[in-house]
């Protein structure tokens, strides 16, 4: 089934209250624009990675979220700094874009510093993990970022017992987890729903459907035509957002989160988009060998193509309609439909570059830390 | 004690192709036998071990799996159940702890308590091991638990002539097998050797020596080996004679070899990448103290992982792992014992 706007899907899942407004319907202008500066952001820091990484000057793999931008922050837009989320390895600009509402210099936001997320990436002491583990797995107890290991799905019960005890604690948080579409197929993915569902814990699991797992197409990853229908299955609702529109994501999201808030429980939110590159930069001269047959004979296919809206241009065009920004405004600065080789600054607004600019020398300068910090920290003592 | 002799002409084979090999002489011999694991269908694996096998012998013979550990291991337990011999891969062996109790309460203890009714043929192999900035979950050596789960036998081969003898082995063998492939061997192509084009397989239960001494005996496995060899080469400037023995099969083991070694040198020092406490290293170092124990003239000891995960970046890694200088230094400790 195709995404049409607005579409929820089973149909108890619409989420809003009779004759209430879409949530994005009460964003301001100055929000809007906003969003759009955010996945600008979100784009360049890929952008820059990727090409820090061809120059030799990064380690580890680098798993590309050009075109799941939206996802990003559409979902992360409407949270209150005290809410927790759980990133994945594909969601690497969530770190620093938790809470940057409250201010991309506001050191009291609830999110990690460009220089702390730059120092991750570059393996350096600064970074909130210290360089320990690699890329995405990191977080902040402080920030409320729950700390991933590479186990596919292995944060969801975590997720669950922190909602769980910040409940006990008085607190109204909930938490957004995210995951890719083919790790849901992990037994943790639904035991710990499971459980969040018997407890109506304010769990969001949102499924970043980019329709390849690495090199498996979708329909060998699970057998639903929509993924979020097995929300019926636990007896919670399953919405579909499209994931290149973020005031689509950003609805279906605070729909989710007013209803986990109000003690009405888990929801899941599948995000249907395309994955730009290859699963990692590794695996990019591959990926464009194998995912074309499969791809034109695919079950899903009208999800790619709708997935191929670039979604800053997407976001450009309704702000256009709304009256927030000019075309000419739109046509300033352009990186949409443009891969990260052919992307130069110019095309990303300058605070934007200036913002990154500050992490990436940071992160440089910062040390590696020092060689006997591996033995330690295996028990508090 | 290979079955068959390494030949020395020819062209030079690294350590995936070996694996390439195997698996496709044994789905080509075995028509009863299947490949599962995560994208080695149509990606061919992630390292490319499974490449061309879908190609070769379809879709319902090489399967592509839902990310799913538990599932891949339970269903290889019962396609072997009905008579398959299975191969099932682990992206990187790191995550085979998400199939752990298939493994080693359904899979390992199948022919037990079914008092020997049913033999499960499946070989579960993945990428291993340190040294390669992979992190706490991409630097494994988690051998030992399933080497304290009876009914598996485990193997870590070091050559490309060992990676597709063994395989074969374990491929053939009716048991479960671990079989640890250490990554940052795969293209190295220093290591890279001439093997047979005929058909042949390394036993299991069967050590190499890879160097011939008299002084002391390094017994370990997997990247160790090199390791080793570069602590023999400088406690042979200084005058030792170090041989070091590659146990390939750690379950089951070789014990005879161990031995004869030992009676000859008298001083052992065992080397594995794994943390300390419980690891492999700890076990041989006990059954050397049983079945060597009048020929001892020092402690055996050994040099292992700190106690601690293997972190990222390099500095921090090289400092938890096993060197090639702790490894000299504990040898030279035992030496003037
Ligand atoms: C338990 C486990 N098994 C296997 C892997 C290896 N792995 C890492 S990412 C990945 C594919 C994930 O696909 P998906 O969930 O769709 O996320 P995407 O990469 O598409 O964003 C795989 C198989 C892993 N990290 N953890
Ligand atoms: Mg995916």
């Amino acid at each position: 089934m195709a995404i049409t706007a607005s579409q929820t899907n089973p149909p108890q899942s619409n989420l809003l209250p009779d004759g209430e407004p879409l949530p994005s319907s009460q964003l301001s202008k100055e929000d809007h624009l906003e969003i759009l500066r955010q996945l600008y952001l979100a784009r360049y820091f890929d952008v820059r990675l990727i090409k820090e990484k061809k120059r030799g000057r990064l380690r580890g793999t680098l798993y590309s979220s050009h075109n799941q931008e939206a996802v990003l922050v559409g979902s992360l837009f409407g949270l209150k700094g005290t809410d927790w989320i759980s990133p994945i390895h594909r969601d690497m600009p969530a770190f620093f874009m938790k809470d940057l509402r409250a201010g991309w210099d506001n050191n009291d936001r609830i999110g990690l510093t460009i220089e702390q997320v730059c120092c991750q990436v570059w393996g350096k002491q600064d970074s909130p993990g210290r360089a320990r583990d690699n890329w995405s797995h990191i977080g902040s107890k402080s920030k409320r970022i729950i700390h991933s290991t590479s186990m596919l799905a292995g944060t969801i019960p975590v997720a669950a017992g922190v909602v769980y005890a910040d409940r006990l604690n008085g607190g109204d948080a909930v938490v957004l987890t995210y995951n890719g579409e083919g790790s849901t197929a992990q037994g943790i993915f639904h035991e710990a729903i499971n459980f969040a569902a018997v407890h109506k814990l304010p769990v969001i699991t949102i499924v970043e459907n980019n329709h390849w797992a690495y090199g498996t197409p979708t329909n060998l990853e699970y057998s639903q035509e929509d993924f979020a229908r097995r929300a019926d299955g636990y007896g919670i609702p399953g919405l579909i957002a499209d994931g290149q529109d973020v005031f689509d994501v950003y609805d279906k999201v605070m729909m989710a989160v007013n209803h986990a808030r109000a003690g009405k429980g888990p929801s899941i939110i599948e995000c249907k988009t395309y994955r730009a590159y290859g699963h990692g930069d590794h695996d990019d001269d591959r990926a464009a060998n194998y995912r074309p047959e499969y791809d034109a004979k695919a079950t899903y296919k009208d999800d790619i193509e709708h997935a191929r809206r670039d979604p800053i241009d997407v976001c450009k065009k309704k702000l256009v309609s709304l009256g927030f920004i000019t075309q000419a405004d739109a046509d300033r600065h352009v990186c949409e439909y443009k891969s990260a080789d052919k992307t130069k600054d110019e095309d990303f607004p300058p605070e934007v570059v200036a913002y990154l600019k500050r992490g990436v020398e940071y992160a440089v300068k910062n040390p590696v830390p020092p060689a006997e910090e591996g033995g330690m920290w295996v028990f508090r003592e | 004690m290979a079955a068959i002799a390494e030949p020395t002409t020819g062209i030079k084979k690294n350590y995936l192709t070996a694996i390439q090999e195997a698996l496709a002489e044994e789905m080509a011999r075995n028509s009863d036998m299947i490949c599962l694991g995560e994208d080695i269908g149509i990606l061919g694996g992630a390292f490319g071990c499974t490449m061309g096998l879908q190609d070769q012998f379809g879709p319902q013979r090489v399967i592509d799996m839902p990310i799913s550990e538990a599932a891949i291991v339970g269903s290889s337990v019962g396609m072997a159940l009905n008579g398959k011999t299975v191969m099932a891969e682990m992206q990187f062996i790191d995550f085979i702890s998400c199939g752990f109790d298939q493994i080693v309460n359904m899979m390992a203890t199948y022919h037990y308590r079914t008092a020997g009714e049913v033999a499960i043929n499946v070989t579960l192999r993945g990428p291993a091991g340190g040294y390669g900035g992979g992190a706490l979950y991409h630097s494994q050596m988690n051998e030992s638990w399933f080497c304290h789960s009876p009914g598996l036998k485990v193997v870590v081969p070091s050559t490309p002539y060992d990676a597709k003898g063994l395989l074969k082995a374990c491929l053939r063998d009716p048991n479960p097998c671990l079989f640890y492939e250490i990554k940052q061997l795969y293209r190295d192509s220093k290591i890279a050797e001439v093997i047979p084009d005929e058909d042949y397989i390394v036993p299991l239960g069967s050590a190499a020596i890879r160097r011939p001494g008299t002084d002391l005996t390094f017994v370990t496995y997997g990247q160790n080996v090199y390791h080793c060899l570069q602590a023999a080469d400088i406690l042979a400037e200084k005058g030792y004679s170090a041989e070091v023995i590659d146990i390939r099969s750690l379950v089951p083991l070789d014990e005879q070899t161990i031995l004869e070694s030992i009676k000859k040198t008298n001083r052992v020092v065992v080397v594995n990448e794994a943390p300390k406490t419980c690891g492999y290293a700890g076990e041989l170092v006990a059954r050397i103290n049983e079945f060597a124990f009048e020929h001892l003239d020092a402690p055996a000891l050994r040099v292992t992982r700190l106690d601690t995960p293997v972190p990222w970046v390099q500095p921090l890694e090289l400092f938890v792992l096993p060197s090639v200088e702790k490894i000299v230094e504990t040898a030279t400790r035992v030496l003037r014992f």
